[in-house]
């Protein structure tokens, strides 16, 4: 009776993520396995597939190593911050993660592109700005530009877990013997591990699978599989089960991350 | 110390880019110098009378109103029936099903779409509708996150329990109680979906039709124009989106207020 | 006890930066295997005086020594004082074992060794067992036990115990309290024990340091100083009392709101303005009126705590708190002229 009142409210909802996400998962699943592994033979054999995986790898590496750093050492300094502050930062920190990937690709052609505002001041400094105006556009420098709405993620992932650390333990250590670095690596980090191992993983799936700042800063001419993707689909006469192949891996290349990422985060929940 | 001054550098990241198309936007001529000649603000005149702008722009308003709109009238009930499910493992099962749009790339989800429905079965690609059916799954795990998290923050099941002893109906509950305690944040909740529509792009960009590209779409073909003009039609977009993260914030702070309140602090 | 005191404050004053807190003039000393408890209202200094002992802050002036070695710059690692934080700052992620172990390890003691000692020690604070549980496992009262153990497994010079009782429910904090000193005394370390509750501070303590905005009032054993406070703020602090003021008439006889009472002689003049101290428990239920400080009582409140009870009374223009283990009704009070002390003005 009251299950039934519960399943009622849920329906609406479940019947439209059933229509529009469980089936279109399924369509691309169906179309990729359709003829076997064929389609999945066909995307190895394209020419530009194994560049395109390197780069998405070198991409989503770089951009989620540094995202993540970056991330725990401002969310280390946030914490430390009177509350009022911390609340105003967190506030300014979050702005990109409503932005459009578009606002960010432009705003670093603008910054770091071949004639961008950075790029001509380092060139005025020495620096040769030929060269750091064309790093933008290598997956490096994508990573560099992703990072811009990758670290507010992890920003906001770490922030409560540091900020909810009882400091008193590092005191503790410190009293019972323990150098700084010794009660930082022994008392602190085994305790936010997993908090930043799942920050980490989230970051790596969503910049895995992103196409959008990509697309806006290089058009379709960088190697990597999104981008490789969404030409397979534009292009006309396209090859669909091979497309399909080619998002189902990308698919379950972001899936298995993210379900590593959670399992780091349930982890640390069973911890408290 | 060193977490402090890569703060420092970090916001300094941050803030280059937004600072950069504000002053682009207002350029007269931005070409191969270090920051551009002239002011003026007819970039913004053209952009406001760039036909496909003024379409783009009204089509993402559309959409985002709508997927707000269908945010309450379906992710509620859910988030709802999710919070009150009795059994834990049902409510960890359904919080997983309806954060599984967070692992799928949004490209992926727009080839499904593709696939599906311009089959002669459902031959709806194209329409706007479809559109706005796409955007309701990309939006609705942030929204349910919000609101369900909410729902557990402000202690919505003991308030239910008391209004029950007091006499009130399941039905009188949800609207004396549930609704008005939510009220900040399902208007969070709906800001972030509302900022995550009107800037979604790489779902749109292959699902919407020609008549109804949203902004960011018609956005992308700026870039390969006049650096004043792309800067002030992206600028537009910058600008809502900050008007969602602040407006956004203070709702925030009103539930902060009622949980506070509950904590009897 | 020959030889240094183990803690030794001289003119120690520190304030926090940009207010008037902080703590000045401390002079205190503790001997080996003594146990002093500092005892203060909220913000008085006292977490601040164990901090600036352990090392967490660093003096602005005077001299911090440890078994007669002049510590005032030296880190908190160097220091090596056993502290017990108030929420006892145990590591969530490791067990019970490498918690009381950890001091050792970093001192890089042999693993069989360090087990070994920890285990002893867990069986000193009846622990026995529980060396494999997490800290989360554990009630709050075992999780002091822990703390305690974990620092005391390192042989410090001194144990600092900040509020350590103040997290448990009242019937465990009687226990803790009993299985600190009787730890304590085991161990025969020099030990400061920060506390705003005065049972704790009487019951505990060897001697008994009161803090008052930063300074210390009086540090003397718990008999002094319920007996013989050093003023009106430690009377009213430790124990209750009643506090009496009045005017000289004679060298034996103050005149007070409560009417003319008859005091241990002293060579005051008369008309000097004085501060009388009479402990509840001393004044004495009478059936009758009749013979030297005795007076008509009404009573104006009355409660019954079982053993005892604690009435207070309107007496004269005054009135008086009383605690007896009278029944009846009360018409007359008697405070005997040996129970009244004279204070120095606040």
């Amino acid at each position: 009776m009251r299950l039934r009142r519960e399943l009622l409210l849920a329906a609406p909802a479940a019947l439209l993520l059933a229509g529009f996400f469980l089936l279109p998962v399924a369509a691309v699943a169906v179309d990729a396995l359709r003829e076997g592994t064929l389609a999945f033979t066909r995307v190895f054999a394209l020419p530009a597939f194994w560049p395109s995986l390197a780069g998405s790898l070198l991409l989503t590496l770089v951009a989620a190593s540094v995202s993540t750093l970056i991330g725990v050492a401002v969310a280390l300094h946030l914490s430390r911050l009177p509350e009022r502050q911390r609340t105003l930062l967190s506030f300014v920190i979050a702005l990109p993660l409503t932005f459009s990937g578009l606002i960010v690709a432009y705003g670093f052609i603008l910054g770091y592109g071949r004639a961008g505002f950075v790029t001509q001041l380092l060139g005025l400094a020495g620096f040769d700005a030929a060269v750091i105006g064309k790093a933008l556009f290598t997956p490096v420098g994508l990573a560099f530009a992703s990072s811009y709405y990758l670290i507010p993620r992890v920003v906001m992932g770490i922030l409560p877990v540091l900020v909810n650390f009882d400091r008193a333990q590092m005191a503790a250590a410190e009293s019972l013997g323990a150098t700084p670095s010794q009660a930082f690596r022994q008392v602190m980090l085994p305790q936010v591990a997993a908090p930043v191992g799942a920050a980490f993983c989230l970051v790596a799936a969503v910049v895995f699978g992103a196409y959008g700042t990509a697309l806006a800063l290089v058009g379709t001419q960088l190697h990597i599989l999104p981008l490789q993707l969404y030409s397979l689909i534009s292009e006309t006469g396209t090859d669909f089960p091979a497309a399909a192949a080619l998002a189902l891996l990308i698919a379950a290349v972001c899936s298995t991350i993210m379900t590593t990422g959670e399992w780091f985060g349930s982890r640390h929940e069973r911890h408290l | 110390m060193i977490p402090r001054w890569i703060t420092i550098a970090y916001l300094a990241y941050l803030a280059a880019p937004i600072v950069l198309l504000f002053v682009g936007s207002f350029g007269d001529l931005w070409l191969n110098t270090l920051l551009p000649t002239g002011a003026t603000v007819r970039w913004y005149a053209e952009v406001a009378a760039d036909p496909s702008f003024r379409r783009a722009f009204s089509a993402s308003l559309f959409v985002a109103v709508m997927t707000c709109a269908a945010c309450v009238a379906i992710g509620l009930p859910l988030g709802y029936a999710v919070f009150r499910a009795r059994s834990a493992r049902v409510r960890a099962l359904a919080r997983m099903l309806y954060q599984l749009p967070v692992a799928l790339p949004p490209l992926v989800l727009a080839f499904g779409f593709i696939l599906v429905f311009s089959s002669d079965a459902l031959p709806w690609l194209g329409s706007v509708w479809l559109l706005i059916a796409g955007h309701i799954v990309l939006g609705l795990p942030y929204f349910l996150q919000t609101v369900v998290s909410d729902m557990q923050r402000l202690g919505l099941r003991t308030l239910e329990d008391a209004a029950e002893s007091l006499g009130s109906s399941g039905l009188q509950r949800f609207l004396h109680v549930v609704l008005p305690a939510l009220r900040h944040s399902v208007l969070s909740g709906l800001i972030v979906v509302a900022a995550l529509s009107i800037g979604e792009f790489q779902f749109s960009n292959l699902v919407s039709g020609f008549l109804n590209r949203t902004y960011p779409v018609v956005l992308l073909q700026a870039f390969y124009g006049a650096t004043g003009f792309a800067c002030a039609a992206t600028v537009i977009l910058l600008a809502l989106a900050l008007t969602a993260s602040v407006t956004g914030a203070l709702s925030a702070r009103g539930t902060a207020r009622f949980a506070t309140a509950r904590a009897g602090r | 006890m020959n030889g240094p005191p183990a803690v030794r404050l001289q003119d120690v004053s520190f304030r926090y930066p940009g207010g008037a807190a902080g703590v000045f003039d401390i002079g205190l000393e503790i001997a080996p295997g003594e146990l002093v408890v500092c005892i203060g209202p909220s913000g008085c200094g006292k977490t601040t005086l164990l901090r600036l002992i352990a090392g967490f802050l660093r003096v602005d002036a005077g001299r911090v020594e440890l078994g007669g070695r002049d510590v005032t710059a030296a880190t908190v690692r160097s220091r090596e004082c056993g502290v017990v934080f108030q929420s006892y700052a145990l590591f969530p992620h490791m067990s019970v074992r490498a918690n009381v172990a950890y001091p050792l390890r970093v001192r890089k003691v042999e693993v069989g060794a360090r087990e070994r000692r920890a285990e002893a020690m867990l069986e000193l604070v009846d622990l026995a067992g529980f060396g494999d549980r997490l800290p989360g496992e554990l009630s709050g009262g075992q999780q002091q036990r822990v703390a305690l153990a974990r620092a005391l497994v390192f042989e410090p010079r001194a144990l600092l115990l900040d509020e350590p009782l103040s997290a448990l429910d009242a019937a465990t904090r009687l226990t803790m309290r009993d299985e600190i000193r009787r730890i304590q005394k085991r161990q025969n370390i020099a030990s400061l024990l920060i506390t705003h509750d005065q049972d704790e501070a009487l019951s505990l303590a060897d001697r008994v340091a009161v803090l008052r905005d930063g300074r210390l009032v009086q540090v003397a054993t718990p008999q002094e100083i319920y007996d013989h406070p050093a003023d009106a703020f430690v009377a009213n602090f430790v124990g209750r009392a009643n506090l009496i003021d009045g005017e000289v008439v004679a060298g034996d006889a103050v005149d007070t709101p409560i009417g003319r009472l008859a005091v241990p002689a002293r060579s005051q003049p008369p008309g000097t303005r004085v501060r009388l101290l009479v402990r509840p428990e001393r004044i004495l239920p009478q059936p009758a009126a009749g013979g030297e400080n005795v007076f008509a009582a009404a009573v104006v409140h009355d409660r019954f705590f079982g053993a005892n009870r604690e009435i207070e009374l309107a007496v004269g223009r005054g009135s008086l708190k009383v605690e007896t283990t009278v029944r009846g009704e009360i018409t007359h009070v008697h405070v005997p002229r040996d129970a009244v002390q004279f204070l120095s003005p606040p």
